[in-house]
């Protein structure tokens, strides 16, 4: 009996016109969503290994050490190959990290701040489309499947029967998200097919997995929305009043509730401005520099007279003078910077934890979370990032330093060539899959809760539905 | 058999929809029951079908109280509604396969299906057709079809023949009378004295979920039914039904 309440359910969906048009647009938007992702990592890819070419290049034809030291090196962040799927906050946070002696290290050179027009109507990625366009059909196969039914009067029909209310709910259940996942799947293999055979994309087996796994967290996020709608359907009895309060809980979850989650954070844990931060830091750089100057100048009066006597020896005392000082000064800064960062990290951190916590009241953050968390496109992934670049700092500052006090000749006054062969170099790991997937636990948890308590919701109702 | 022992129903509301209901359909009987809309004859098919509970008293279908054991009891009714719009991407055979395996019937052949639709009156071209193109009355011929298929001892009518042109109706009858003649029990819920004239063998009268006057063929057969009607609506009863011969 189940079985056939199943091929029921699959057989009404399929055939009907809302079916087709979920499907067409499911193919469109899915293969026209992967197409865009692909093209965009394509891009990127070669962005970056373009910039990593133009940074040796621009080094290398640096005059001297004290040229290098003023620029800097810029240190660009990988794409993703799962942004792809879920481009996260890639596009609107910098991919740049400049580091030099001065300043502290903040990503710039954003995908939006270049372009905003990108800005406005954000990116049509895969999870746009499943946390929009896909929540809004699981709305559509269910809000009328049992309302719809009875309003049909074939409910009071299949009843008449000796069909156990239990069995019939179930058969609906399996039925119309089989149906729901028919126009979904197929275009999701067309689009994994691409990711195969597009040259410039390798994906790792841990790729494979993190994949499966987001694609894990869509079908759990649409099952929510399939859940949910069951149950509206089943203590409603018109499907346009069903409709009706779906419609208003998917706005809630989908649109209001990650916002204000956000407002509130910022409303309960207040943080000072990125201007301020950058405030102190200068006013303290300035302090740093006006002590600088007057150590300088001390050290050369009290050492005037020894310059007289030998000249040679005074270089090199000067020589090693330099060096620990300005080795000395920048260290000043970066503790100074540093501890600034590191108060200003950790009230944002504890705000963004509140803003994220608050929004996972809703699937839809619950979803944006986790597949950011699992494509390595999130707020985690730059904040690892940020902090590798800040971590690297220190180290290239030390090996700038030592450079500059080594290039002054003071017999010719020539510079050194420069050579970066013996540079340190930044190294970023990302995230290992089992650290992403503990992070991710929270989501998958939530959303697993959201089905149980909406589809046991369904379930009670429907076996106390006043069915006339 | 069909039978309700003081069935009663009182909604979470207050309202009396039914009160102390006692009545019996034997096998091989067709049983009318009139009443006003909202006079109980659609909350009496409904406590019958366990759609709803009753307040108090029981309704027995084949013996089987359908409070205790409804699954059972189901197993031995066919209910046809009044406005039933099935499912309308489905075809005529679709629905009928579809209600024919919840029924239990899962043996049967396309042409079994076939049989049915042709001798409830069906159009053939109509078999394959989309019900959501279908007429009412073509409906509710798939509806009797439905229950036909089931081959259940009792049959539960709830007005199926409101809105049936003169044609189909008089197809409808010819297959209530023949469900009848193979020994079922039915009951049907009506305001068509007419057809109901022509095919009852017993009527009732309900009014304010009381059953208030019953009566035989037999004793129908010198009587105006529409003057009958038209009295028993109007008329405060304060009595309780006249029994019948058969019950």
């Amino acid at each position: 009996m189940l079985r056939d309440i199943i091929k029921k359910e699959i057989l009404d969906n399929i055939t009907s016109p809302k079916f087709v048009f979920t499907f067409l647009l499911c193919t469109i938007l899915i293969l026209l969503s992967i197409y865009t992702g692909v093209t965009n990592y394509r891009a990127e890819k070669k962005e970056y290994t373009a910039a990593l070419a133009l940074n040796k290049k621009n080094m290398e034809s640096q005059p001297n050490y004290q040229s290098l030291a003023g620029i800097g090196i810029k240190v660009s962040k990988p794409p993703q190959v799962l942004g792809t799927v879920v481009t996260g906050i890639e596009e609107a946070v910098g991919r740049v990290a400049p580091v030099n002696i001065a300043a502290d290290p903040n990503l710039i050179d954003s995908k939006y701040s270049s372009n905003p027009v990108f800005a406005v109507f954000g990116s049509l990625d895969l999870m746009f489309i499943v946390k929009i366009v896909l929540s809004l059909f699981a709305i559509l196969f269910t809000y009328d499947a049992i309302v719809g039914e009875k309003e049909k009067g074939t409910l009071k029909l299949a009843l008449s029967n000796d069909v156990p209310r239990d069995r019939l709910i179930l058969g609906k259940a399996i039925g119309g998200y089989i149906s729901l996942l028919l126009p979904l799947l197929i275009p999701l293999v067309l689009g994994l097919l691409i990711l195969l055979i597009t040259p410039d994309i390798s994906l790792s087996g841990q790729d494979w997995a993190r994949l499966l796994l987001i694609f894990l967290m869509f079908f759990l996020y649409l099952s929510v929305f399939f859940s949910l709608g069951l149950f509206v359907s089943a203590r409603t009895s018109r499907s346009s009043t069903s409709f009706l309060v779906l419609l208003f809980i998917w706005v809630v979850f989908v649109m209001v509730i990650p916002k204000v989650a956000v407002i509130t954070a910022g409303q309960i844990r207040p943080i000072p401005s990125v201007h301020e931060i950058t405030a102190k830091k200068d006013a303290f750089l300035q302090q740093i520099q006006s002590e600088g100057q007057k150590g300088f100048i001390e050290w050369t009066k009290k050492n005037a007279a020894e310059a007289q006597k030998d000249v040679k020896a005074y270089q090199e005392k000067f020589r090693k003078f330099i060096q620990d000082y300005q080795q000395e000064l920048t260290s000043k800064i970066d503790e100074n910077n540093a501890a600034l960062e590191r108060d200003y990290q950790q009230m944002k951190r504890a705000q963004q934890s509140l803003a994220v916590n608050l929004s996972r009241i809703s699937p839809a953050s619950a979803l944006t979370f986790g597949s950011m968390t699992l494509a390595r496109t999130g707020i985690d992934d730059f904040d690892r990032f940020l902090a590798s670049v800040r971590a690297y700092k220190p180290i290239y500052t030390k090996w700038i330093n030592s450079k500059l006090g080594q290039s002054i000749n003071f017999q010719t006054g020539e510079q050194v060539q420069i050579k970066i062969d013996d540079m340190p170099q930044h190294i970023y790991e990302p995230q290992w899959l089992s650290r992403s997937l503990v992070r991710t636990i929270p989501d998958f948890a939530l959303l697993a809760v959201m089905i149980i308590v909406f589809f046991v919701g369904a379930y009670v109702s429907f076996l106390r539905y006043d069915v006339r | 058999m069909l039978e309700t022992i003081n069935l009663t129903k009182r909604y979470e509301d207050g309202e009396l929809a039914l009160d102390g209901l006692t009545f019996k359909v034997e096998p091989g009987e067709i049983f009318c029951m009139f009443g006003a809309n909202g006079a109980g004859k659609t909350t009496a098919i409904n406590l019958f079908l366990n759609f709803i509970p009753a307040t108090s008293g029981t309704a027995l279908i084949e013996g089987i109280d359908v409070a205790k054991d409804p699954l059972k009891a189901k197993r031995h009714v066919s209910f046809v509604s009044e406005n039933v719009m099935l499912y309308g991407n489905f075809t005529a055979i679709q629905n009928l396969d579809y209600f024919s395996r919840l029924a239990g019937k899962r043996n049967l052949a396309k042409k079994d299906y076939a049989a049915v639709l042709e001798r409830v009156g069906l159009q053939k071209e109509a078999f394959d057709r989309r019900v959501k193109n279908f007429s009412k009355g073509m409906r509710q011929k798939l509806g009797i079809a439905i229950a036909v298929v089931k081959d259940a001892a009792n049959v539960l009518l709830d007005e199926p023949t409101s809105g049936l042109d003169p044609q189909s109706g008089r197809e409808f009858l010819e297959i209530l009378v023949q469900m009848r003649d193979t020994g079922k029990s039915v009951f049907m819920s009506t305001h068509d004295i007419f057809r109901a004239k022509l095919i009852a063998d017993r009527i009732g009268f309900m009014r304010k979920g009381r059953l208030v006057m019953m009566k035989t063929a037999k004793e129908l057969a010198h009587e105006d039914l529409t003057d009958l009607y038209i009295q028993y609506m109007e008329e405060q009863p304060g009595q309780p039904a006249q029994p019948a011969a058969s019950v």
